[in-house]
This record gives C-alpha cells, sequence and structure tokens, in this order.
C-alpha cells in the first residue's frame, strides 16, 4: 500500500495506469473498488433466485433450460465479483452466509417476486440490459486490470440473457391478447424500476471516487440514457407503452413523469402523483422490497442442506 | 472434503491458440477444481482447459504474487 497518494493515483489511473494488485492501491481506492464489486456481485447472485421463481412459469422444458442455464451464468458471474473481493481481503463466506438480508447490495428491481414467463424474459430485456449498460462501461474503462478481464465472460453471457429477453418479449406481443398484455404490465412496473436502477441524478452527486479511479467511465445519467436510448426504442417497436419519448431537438429521451415518484411494492404500482425526493428513495431501498429476506434465504438454503446432509 | 484451494483456470479455443488465464474457482480437490472450471467458464467451446492450484505459480521478476493473492492468503501457502 501508499506506493501512490490518491492524487498521484487518480491521475496515473486517467492517463491509462492499470492498477493489478493492492501494492498499486491506495486505501481510498480500494475501499471504491470493494463497493463497486460488492454491488456487482451482490446484483448478480440476487437476480438468480428471482428468475428462478419466474422460470417456474417457463411454457415448455426448453424455455425451462434457457432460463436454468441463464441463472447458472448469473451465479457464475457473481463468483467472478465475489473472487476478485476475497483477492482483496475480503472473506465470501461473510458476504453470503453472515450478512443480515437487509445489507445486500442488489438493486431494488431484484427484491421484487418475478411471477410468471412475461416478467422473467422482460427483466432479460430491461435489466439484463441496464447489466450490459453498467458492466460494459466498466470493461471498457475500468482501471482495475483484473475486473476488466473477468467482465470479458460477463459481457458475452449477458449479451444471451438480453437477446433472450428481446426475443421473447416480441415472440409474446405478436401472440397479442392476454401474453401481449402480459408483457405490458411487466413494463409498467419494471420500466421506471430500471430508470431508478442508475441512482442518484448527476447533479445531486457531488463527488464520486468510481470515476476519479476510474472505476467506471460514465455517470449515472449518462448511463441511464444509454439505457433509456436501447429500451425506449425497443416498445415503441413492439407497440408497448412507456412513459417516456425521445426528444427530435435534443436526441435525449425524456421522461413522461417526475422522477423519481413512489412506489407501491404490494401493488407493483408506480405512484406517478406521488414525487418523492432521493432521500425518501433512499429510505424505500433501505426498508427493502418484499423478497429480499426470501431470496437471500433460498441462495443459502442448498448450501446449509448439503452440509446437513453431509452430518448425517 | 479437503480444505477449500484456489484453483486457477486456463483455457484455449482451438489447437494452436495460447493457453488464456481465464479466471479461478475454489475448490475441495482437483476434481472438483475441474468440475467447477468447466461449469463456471462455459461462455466458448474450449478445445483445451486446464486448472492448477494457485500456489504453485511463483512469480519471477515481481515482487508481488501472482493473480494479486492477498498478504492473508499468503501467509497460508
Amino acid at each position: 500500500m501508499a506506493r501512490f497518494t490518491d492524487e498521484e493515483l487518480m491521475r496515473k489511473v486517467q492517463e491509462g495506469f492499470i492498477v493489478e494488485s493492492e501494492a498499486d492501491m491506495t486505501e481510498t481506492y480500494k475501499k471504491a473498488l470493494i463497493g463497486q464489486l460488492t454491488v456487482q456481485g451482490d446484483t448478480e447472485l440476487m437476480s438468480a433466485p428471482a428468475y428462478f421463481m419466474a422460470a417456474k412459469d417457463a411454457p415448455s422444458t426448453n424455455t425451462m433450460v434457457s432460463a436454468t442455464a441463464i441463472i447458472q451464468d448469473e451465479l457464475g458471474h457473481a463468483n467472478i465479483a465475489y473472487r476478485l473481493l476475497e483477492d482483496l481481503g475480503v472473506s465470501r463466506d461473510e458476504l453470503l452466509y453472515e450478512r443480515p438480508p437487509a445489507r445486500f447490495k442488489n438493486p431494488y428491481g431484484f427484491d421484487q417476486p418475478l411471477v410468471n414467463w412475461a416478467e422473467l424474459v422482460t427483466a432479460n430485456g430491461l435489466y439484463d440490459r441496464a447489466g450490459i449498460t453498467l458492466l460494459g462501461d466498466v470493461h471498457r474503462h475500468t482501471s482495475y486490470g483484473p475486473l476488466k478481464r473477468g467482465l470479458v465472460k460477463v459481457g458475452m453471457e449477458e449479451n444471451f440473457h438480453l437477446r433472450h429477453g428481446e426475443v421473447w418479449m416480441r415472440r409474446l406481443c405478436e401472440a397479442g391478447g392476454e401474453a401481449r398484455d402480459m408483457v405490458q404490465h411487466a413494463v409498467d412496473w419494471m420500466f421506471p424500476m430500471g430508470v431508478e436502477w442508475f441512482g442518484m441524478p448527476d447533479e445531486k452527486k457531488h463527488h464520486n471516487a468510481q470515476l476519479d479511479f476510474k472505476l467506471k467511465g460514465m455517470t449515472n445519467d449518462q448511463l441511464r440514457q444509454t439505457w433509456l436510448k436501447a429500451v425506449v426504442p425497443l416498445c415503441d417497436e413492439l407497440a408497448i407503452d412507456v412513459p417516456a419519448h425521445m426528444n427530435p431537438d435534443t436526441e435525449q429521451i425524456e421522461l413522461e413523469f417526475e422522477f423519481p415518484v413512489q412506489y407501491d411494492p404490494g401493488a407493483k404500482r408506480w405512484l406517478f402523483d406521488e414525487p418523492i425526493t432521493w432521500d425518501q428513495v433512499w429510505d424505500r431501498w433501505r426498508a427493502r422490497g418484499p423478497m429480499n429476506e426470501e431470496f437471500v434465504e433460498s441462495v443459502r438454503r442448498s448450501r446449509l442442506s448439503v452440509e446437513k446432509m453431509l452430518a448425517a | 472434503m479437503g480444505k477449500l484451494q484456489l484453483y486457477e483456470v486456463f483455457a484455449r479455443r482451438q489447437r494452436a491458440d495460447r493457453f488464456e488465464h481465464i479466471g479461478c474457482v475454489e475448490a475441495p480437490s482437483s476434481d472438483l477444481g475441474r468440475v467447477y472450471a468447466w461449469q463456471t467458464y462455459d461462455e466458448a467451446k474450449w478445445f483445451e482447459m486446464i486448472v492448477a492450484p494457485r500456489d504453485a505459480f511463483h512469480c519471477v521478476n515481481r515482487a508481488e504474487q501472482p493473480f494479486t493473492l492477498h498478504p492473508s492468503e499468503e501467509a497460508l501457502t
């Protein structure tokens, strides 16, 4: 440690220096990297029980197999982030088995139940798109060499999940009737969830160690806009309504609701007439969504039951 | 079940390719390490994949351990 000062390291990484080991880091860099990897690992991990819940509604054996393959990929991606954390001295066992469920850092969207096939494929289309937007940026820009290499596999597989989502959203929409309505219903609650996924707007966020140390390249608002520019045209093409449109003058996607707004998790409904502050969003996130404890319990269950089996 | 150990994973897509370091798994034996590696790193149709325990690697030209070995792990090996 302390080969460089924070200012020296910031300057070096902005000039292209790649950090390869703890010896290259400062405490501030390491702390920001650990924070980023924890969010990444927890998000990948908690997508697995959420997707598994919906995969039980798969319409055929083949579709169940593809959903299971996606879940296995997500577990593999979580492994990559947690392994990198272990190399930084963080205990994976503590992270996975000893943290209270409320301390997991996955987005609020993965604290929500996914109850049918339309919700699974919409999650692939919208949330995996958010994952690609965020991790694609990290892959291109990160100053941490081991993460840059680890993300090669993640990028390839997330693209498969996204394709799975988009192909199936299209298939259900083309089928019309109830199938199409189910996609519309899924998008109704998942679209604003995706908008919120990218966090506080830039104007509210004054200091960002992840940007200073080049652990990512784009700001929250730039990432959110990148996601919107992919998701809104897709929904338009499928004739699925979303509360957002392209402003031809600015070539930016604009939201048609006041952001952020309150969410009713029980009804899976956004209260568009109830704008809130970011402090209130944080309160809602901290209070966790309805599936938080059950999802964390479900990823812990298999190891506990294997241990019991071996002890018997 | 043995003590958990880290296995570094290398693979190449085709004959004549170089081996690439593609990741790492933790397993209680080299046999399970092989299984976990094959199951986890299934993003390509590999021509060849190999695993080796992390502590079998020795740095030649640098003071730090390879694969960003953490000091607390270093003490164990």
